[in-house]
């Protein structure tokens, strides 16, 4: 995943600047993590103690901000635009772009309706503009758009941060996934015991049907030999010809 | 004789020379069908097999990058049993006609063929070593056992330990990785399949095509497994977690369920639906031609009763 490796020195740095700073200079290191054009992952930043003293204090809106960045999206701020602050346009940019992210972990396809209402777009060339320049390029989802039935087709899309009860459903997720591939490997091997035993019966059956065209042709010559000395004074010829049956 | 190697140095092989010894081998041994009577050829004496194997020679080419040994390609040498060595005119001919294509290769060393290594091999090494410092040796044991796991290839180095008082040269088994270029991965990969072809009835085919499919499935398996561990260990706080990989993981596991549009369930059942019904009409076409033969030989064999002295018509 090159993101994740193209991330893992920006991380490095802000985690470095963030635990050295306390208060309201932590606030412009916030500032500078969020508006980074290639950062995506902020759950390191969180995690650090300095970062977390700042609840209750006056700085805590820049823990907010870092939360909103980290877990929430477009509609998450405008719904508390109060008491947040006013974002820069990079942060916008980059809080929309989460947004997607979010939005591609519910569903796989998803329709150019409910984009352009959660990132406030009002036209379909702003909205496919957008999805173009700032997603695919940054290379954050990879995906078809389909304009035909106005919807983007996601094939894969960056991990967000996680919450902490994500980490239950991804482990649901991934236990599903053993059992139904043991059940395949336990139905394949079934399959091939099966193909085995047909070909053993087929086999069989082919020499079973051997065997008795064998009796029978010896048990014929035998009648022959009796029949054609009885016979042998009228239909001489004709009888002759009864190696046809052979 | 074999102990392991202290060097430090990492060998990396590559299938060619695998293939070209195993060839070489083969070659020599089917020409030799059949069997001289008298031991000619320049084998150990004493050997216990029945037939005597007949060992074959050769040389390695490849690079040396600092620790890295890593070898490419590999000749054939004839070997002189009268003097206990390599022709050296051919060696060194070859080595020229390869350094024009290859200006990077070098003679890294030499290989044989046998279950272990012998002391008169060491004569040989000793020779090449004019041309390399520390050749290889590396030896290829044609026995095949169905058991063993891994290649029957081993690589040795010489090295100078004091035996009894007097510093003597012996070889040590190191161990080696192999590299595949992508030509070499394909040609390997066609040559693993190639067994099933000989089996040649259905069911063979199907049961290999299925194995094939199942070691597959078993790999993935194994490795969904591993991060799931690992995922409950970071659960149950045993792991410190990885916040990077816990992204990552997540978003692979959005990927899932791959196919599940509507679209491809219609296309996948037609497909089914057409290779039934064409086995289905290919069965149909089967038994009716069977159906065919039968009625003509019931007709021969049975219509020849009522044709005394008269014609019946055909049924």
């Amino acid at each position: 995943m090159d993101i994740e490796q193209n991330q893992a020195e920006l991380i490095d740095n802000f985690v470095k600047q963030a635990s050295a700073q306390k208060g309201t200079a932590l606030g412009s290191v916030i500032l500078e993590a969020t508006s980074h054009p290639s950062l995506f992952a902020f759950s390191e930043i969180l995690a650090l103690p300095t970062v977390a003293e700042l609840e209750g204090t006056e700085n805590s809106v820049y823990l907010k901000v870092l939360q909103l960045f980290a877990h929430g999206t477009w509609s998450d701020y405008k719904s508390n635009c109060s008491s947040l602050p006013q974002l820069v346009p990079d942060q916008v940019l980059k809080l929309k772009q989460l947004t997607v992210l979010t939005l591609a972990e519910t569903n796989k396809v998803l329709p150019y309706d409910e984009l352009m209402m959660e990132l406030d777009v009002t036209n379909v060339r702003e909205l496919e503009d957008f999805l173009i320049n700032e997603c695919m390029y940054a290379g954050i989802v990879r995906g078809k758009l389909d304009q035909l039935r106005r919807c983007f087709e996601i094939q894969f899309a960056a991990g967000r941060d996680l919450r902490p009860g994500q980490l239950g459903s991804m482990i649901q997720t991934l236990s599903n996934w053993l059992g139904t591939s043991d059940n395949l490997l336990v139905s394949i091997q079934e399959e091939i015991k099966w193909a085995d035993t047909m070909s053993e019966l087929d086999k069989k059956h082919r020499k079973e049907v051997e065997d008795r065209v064998e009796e029978v042709k010896k048990s014929v010559s035998v009648k022959l030999q009796t029949v054609s000395r009885l016979k042998l004074s009228s239909e001489g010829s004709k009888i002759s010809t009864l190696n046809l049956v052979e | 004789m074999a102990s392991s190697s202290s060097s430090g140095l990492t060998f990396k092989l590559h299938p060619l020379v695998i293939v070209n010894i195993s060839d070489h081998y083969t070659r020599v041994k089917s020409q030799l069908n059949p069997p001289p009577l008298t031991s000619t050829s320049a084998t150990v004496n004493g050997v216990e097999n029945q037939q005597q194997a007949p060992r074959v020679y050769g040389c390695v080419i490849g690079v040396q990058r600092g620790r890295t040994v890593e070898i490419f390609n590999s000749f054939e040498l004839l070997y002189d049993p009268s003097t206990h060595s390599l022709d050296r005119p051919f060696l060194k001919k070859k080595q020229e006609l390869y350094k024009k294509v290859f200006p990077h290769f070098y003679i890294l060393g030499w290989y044989s063929t046998g279950s272990d290594a012998q002391e008169s091999d060491m004569h040989i090494h000793r020779a090449l070593m004019d041309i390399n410092e520390s050749p290889l040796y590396v030896l290829l044991n044609p026995a095949i056992n169905p058991t063993q796991k891994d290649l029957p290839v081993t690589i040795y180095e010489s090295e100078l330990h004091v035996i009894d008082g007097i510093p003597q040269l012996i070889f040590v088994r190191s161990s080696y990785t192999i590299e595949t270029v992508e030509a070499e991965r394909i040609s390997v990969d066609h040559v693993a399949h190639l067994k099933p072809s000989d089996g040649g009835s259905a069911a063979t085919q199907l049961a290999a095509h299925l194995t094939g499919i199942h070691s597959a499935i078993k790999m993935l398996n194994s490795r969904i497994r591993v991060l799931h561990h690992y995922l409950v260990g970071m659960q149950k706080g045993d792991i410190p977690c990885e916040n990077s990989l816990l992204r990552q993981v997540s978003s692979l596991l959005r990927r899932l369920p791959a196919i599940e549009s509507e679209k491809f369930q219609d296309d996948f059942l037609m497909e089914y639906n057409d290779t039934l019904l064409i086995t289905y009409l290919a069965m149909f076409t089967n038994c009716s031609s069977t159906m065919n033969e039968l009625v003509d030989k019931f007709n021969t064999a049975y219509d020849r009763h009522s044709r005394r002295g008269g014609r019946t018509a055909f049924i």
